[in-house]
């Protein structure tokens, strides 16, 4: 439910309009640069005890479109597997446990004092695959391809247009980056990516002859050898630039990963439970909950974890429309807030997987921690409904006011994902006496009608990020146009103002506190009632794969998102011999970890 | 009217030809039994009450919202004007003069029965449950009954289906027999037409428009029967021809009648065999179109009750091993097209102009 609609809150960003190309003065380096670095945060992973070498077994959905690392096709499935392995295309990074920004490419970064642009000095030490050097030059010509519309990726084009206004180059191993706007988080915003310039042409036709090509990349994997539709096998080079880094050194402990192409999720359980893949993730509650009480387990050979991490999550859950004349009254939004039925939906469809989202910003730091969701409370949502008139039951036994109208709500989905907990909402309104009809269209033409504020009440589903987007859903100017993301039609002048802090003031404080308030005041006006979330990653593995004490880092989505394990050869010879024998190992009896502390109360 | 359609010998002979095959006779009667009862299926299936009697008053409730407060009933927060709990309000009447009388399914199709399941920690169990006493054919993922789901669903695909069949009938008739007899221009035009419009795949443009536009019960019926209707013009249309030119023909528009009436009037009767004999396939199409939409998930929205939606979630991976998902619709879809092939069958026999025919 989550990715349904990935792109949409990158698209408003990009429909800001270009402003003039600026000419690219000689750059030099201005006096008075305050460098900055950090050297002082703990590695991620566990480079003590891991131990590299060996080979990881893993699965893939469909077999990859394309190898390249931009154009078309670039940005489907086998993205997540290039990115994290092959590309490390970072200037500098995150860390994923401290949040501080820590070197990558870029050893030392200076942000000016307006800030718009940031000066980085890149790792000398940093080679392509090829081992020619990673130099500015690499840089300049990114950002050059990623303007150049022959890189058929007009998406790309115009958000590193929007963003950018110059990449130059200081000298060989110094760039500056100068965005269209100054930015509290403007090593954020000022995404640009290195190509490497001395093998890489775009030219008419690139797209089709390169589309299988082994690209020359930064990262620590290659791609080895490939089988069309059957594999993928990334292959480690031992002597990788980024090992030197203290925080990448206990990372990228295989030798070699082979992604092999099993279309169902049902297949890849099959395999793993025939010990032919090493990890799989656990997405489906279901099969964690009832399907995994199985001998590999028991007899000690695999074990499973359901690790608790903390990563921003966009709204998700049931929003209102405004302008809706009964969704304008206050006390009847708030009766159906108190009438959803968490709980009862987490019991009975969800295995108690999940947890109730309360904040619109969940996951981040903006989210307000004092917030407490609306519970399941007829008795609440009985008076909230007197107060918005809705006393008598009409024949049908839905509530009606005294100008007649009855107390009914039509919900726009874009999806069946949702169907039977739907279902279910809806009974438990009716009992209330709340009509709520579900109106269920196709994906597009549901969002195209929700953007254009053409609904009721609608299903949300948006991806969030570390920062959160308040402007596109909650600003005033949004809620009377058309086609904004602002489905809502919320607006507020408290608002605006809460909005404008969080983007434009450089106070952090004053950001977080503008930010809980917001939160507070969209959780007081009701109109988006938030469903739940998966704050975790869910595991199986064979024993010879080990990991570090936290197993990933707090900050991880997806295991690929930092490839902490290892895999120890010598335990991996000894369970494959109990295998072969049936001999009993002691299991492991622990699934629930929370080395971060981060498992909701 | 009705003279327009009294009984020749010839049909009489076939009807009794008709009785005279058990399997399709037969399978006429349990067919019309079946649709008989589920006209009643609120009477069977649901949680409404079919009679209370409170305080020497008889209620009726089955069609009817009735709030607690009329049978001083209380709910687990102490309001009194949500809709009577008649499962609970028997067992409370238990040994009193009131008494509630509940279909043989206490359930209706879209209720989900969350709390009687628990495990021996008092924990909920979570749906699909098996079949048991409480549930003769277990529950769906929702926890809804299967058997009271099974009942409305074949109500309303036969009756989808017969509406369809009836409707596209009276269009094809009408079109095809007067391609029949006008002939010329409007036979040649409206042909061509049917000849472009037939070719739309029927399934691929109710799809399309589900994107757009969420059906109901009478929409889907409408898109569907701008399809339906082709088929039969062609029977009828060559049927007419070859009747036209019959004396009996002749000799009604050598008196003058209307071609209203020596269509409808003169031919028409004698045209029957293939309307008769198509019909029940016809029917079958209905069905499995339906079918196919909602497993598909373009039917009618949810949570209406029908086959292919109960298809569709034994399908689902996570309800792998769950016989009575799967079983349950699968009989109950094979069990209706087998009674209405072998009606088609025994219709098409009674009427093979080989055994019994007008001209000899």
């Amino acid at each position: 439910m989550k990715t349904l609609f990935a792109s949409a809150a990158i698209l408003l960003v990009a429909a800001m309009t270009h402003a003039e190309e600026a000419p690219a003065p000689a750059a030099t380096l201005p006096e008075g640069l305050k460098w900055q670095t950090n050297w002082d945060d703990p590695p991620i992973g566990d480079p003590e005890h891991a131990i590299k070498g060996g080979t990881l077994r893993d699965a893939i959905s469909s077999y990859p479109k394309t190898f390249r690392v931009i154009g078309p096709n670039s940005n489907e499935m086998w993205a997540n597997w290039r990115r994290n392995y092959t590309e490390f295309s970072g200037l500098v990074g995150r860390h994923p446990n401290t949040d501080n920004y820590i070197p990558a490419l870029a050893v030392e970064w200076a942000i000016t004092d307006d800030n718009k642009s940031v000066y980085y000095r890149l790792d000398p030490t940093a080679t392509w695959s090829d081992g020619k050097p990673i130099t500015a030059d690499d840089f300049v010509f990114g950002y050059q391809t990623a303007l150049n519309p022959g890189i058929l990726d007009p998406f790309v084009n115009q958000y590193t247009g929007d963003v950018l206004e110059s990449v130059e180059k200081i000298d060989t191993h110094t760039i500056k980056v100068t965005g269209r706007q100054p930015s509290w988080r403007v090593l954020e915003d000022l995404g640009i990516f290195p190509l490497p310039a001395h093998v890489m042409k775009i030219e008419p036709g690139w797209e089709v002859a390169t589309n299988y090509h082994v690209p020359v990349t930064a990262g620590p994997y290659t791609i080895g050898e490939s089988k069309e539709g059957e594999s993928v096998t990334l292959v480690r080079n031992p002597n990788w630039w980024g090992y030197k880094n203290k925080y990448y050194a206990g990372l990228y402990n295989a030798d070699k990963i082979v992604v092999r192409v099993v279309p169902e999720d049902d297949r890849v359980y099959d395999f793993f439970k025939r010990g032919e893949l090493d990890f799989i993730q656990v997405n489906r509650a279901r099969r964690w909950a009832t399907e995994m009480d199985i001998d590999i387990f028991k007899r000690g050979y695999a074990a499973r974890k359901m690790l608790f991490t903390d990563t921003p999550d966009g709204m998700s859950g049931i929003g209102m429309n405004l302008n809706t004349p009964i969704l304008k009254n206050k006390d009847f939004r708030k009766a159906l807030q108190y009438m959803f039925n968490f709980e009862e939906l987490n019991t009975q469809l969800m295995f108690n997987a999940y947890f109730r989202k309360v904040s619109a910003f969940d996951g981040t730091e903006f989210a307000n921690p004092d917030l407490k969701p609306y519970g399941f409370d007829p008795r609440k949502a009985r008076e909230h409904l007197q107060k918005a008139g809705f006393t008598q039951r009409g024949a049908d036994g839905i509530l009606v006011n005294k100008a007649g109208q009855r107390a009914s709500v039509t919900l726009m989905t874009g999806g069946k994902s949702l169907e039977a907990h739907l279902n279910i909402v809806q009974n438990t309104y009716k009992k209330a006496g709340i009509e709520l009809k579900i109106q269920s269209l196709e994906g597009a033409t549901y969002f195209e009608k929700i953007r254009e504020k053409a609904s009721e009440a609608f299903m949300l589903s948006m991806t969030g990020g570390f920062y959160p987007e308040p402007f596109q859903y909650f600003n005033s100017t949004q809620a009377k146009e058309p086609q904004t993301n602002n489905f809502f039609a919320f607006s507020n002048p408290r608002a605006d103002e809460l909005i404008d802090i969080y983007r434009f003031d450089m106070d952090k404080q004053k950001r977080l506190d503008a930010m809980h308030e917001l939160d507070a005041m969209i959780q007081d006006e009701a109109f988006y009632i938030p469903f739940w979330n998966a704050p975790f990653i869910r595991f199986a593995y064979y024993r010879w794969i080990e990991f570090p004490a936290d197993y990933f880092p707090k900050r991880t989505e997806s295991y690929l998102d930092y490839p902490t394990y290892w895999i120890n050869e010598q335990k991996k010879a000894d369970i494959e011999a109990a295998m072969k024998e049936n001999r009993v190992l002691a299991a492991d009896p622990v699934i629930e970890v929370d080395p971060h502390g981060v498992k909701p109360k | 009217m009705w003279t327009w359609f009294r009984i020749s010998p010839l049909l009489r002979r076939r009807i009794a030809r008709f009785c005279q095959i058990r399997r399709g006779f037969y399978s006429l009667i349990i067919l019309s039994l079946a649709i008989f009862v589920s006209l009643f299926s609120n009477y069977i299936a649901n949680n409404r009450a079919i009679i209370v009697k409170y305080n020497g008053e008889y209620y009726f409730p089955t069609y009817k919202f009735m709030a607690m407060e009329v049978f001083g009933q209380e709910d687990e927060w102490g309001f009194t004007d949500a809709e009577t709990d008649y499962v609970r309000l028997k067992k409370e009447w238990e040994g009193t003069e009131n008494w509630v009388m509940m279909p043989l399914i206490p359930f209706n199709p879209s209720q989900n029965d969350f709390d009687f399941y628990k495990d021996k920690d008092e924990q909920p169990i979570p749906p699909p449950h098996p079949p048991d006493d409480r549930h003769l054919l277990g529950t769906d993922s929702q926890g809804r009954d299967v058997a009271a789901r099974l009942l409305y669903g074949f109500r309303l695909s036969i009756f989808f289906a017969l509406m369809l069949t009836l409707c596209g009938y009276v269009i094809g008739v009408v079109i095809g027999s007067l391609q029949g007899f006008l002939a010329g221009w409007f036979d040649l035009t409206t042909q061509r037409f049917i000849e472009i419009w037939s070719l739309l795949p029927v399934l691929y443009v109710v799809i399309l428009l589900r994107t757009v536009v969420e059906p109901t019960f009478w929409t889907l019926l409408a898109v569907m029967l701008i399809f339906e209707w082709m088929g039969i013009t062609y029977y009828m249309r060559t049927e007419v021809y070859r009747e036209k030119t019959r004396e009996y023909a002749l000799a009604a528009r050598a008196a003058g009648a209307s071609t209203f009436r020596i269509v409808f009037k003169h031919l028409l009767p004698n045209c029957l065999t293939p309307l008769i004999t198509f019909g029940p396939f016809a029917i079958i199409a209905g069905i499995s179109a339906l079918t196919s939409l909602d497993y598909l998930g373009y039917g009618l929205p949810p949570p209406t009750p029908s086959w292919g939606e109960l298809i569709e979630q034994s399908m689902d991976s996570s309800n792998r091993g769950k016989l009575w998902l799967v079983l349950s619709p699968f009989v109950a879809l094979t069990f209706t097209l087998i009674l209405v092939t072998m009606i088609g069958e025994s219709i098409r026999e009674a009427f093979d102009p080989r055994r019994q025919s007008r001209y000899d």
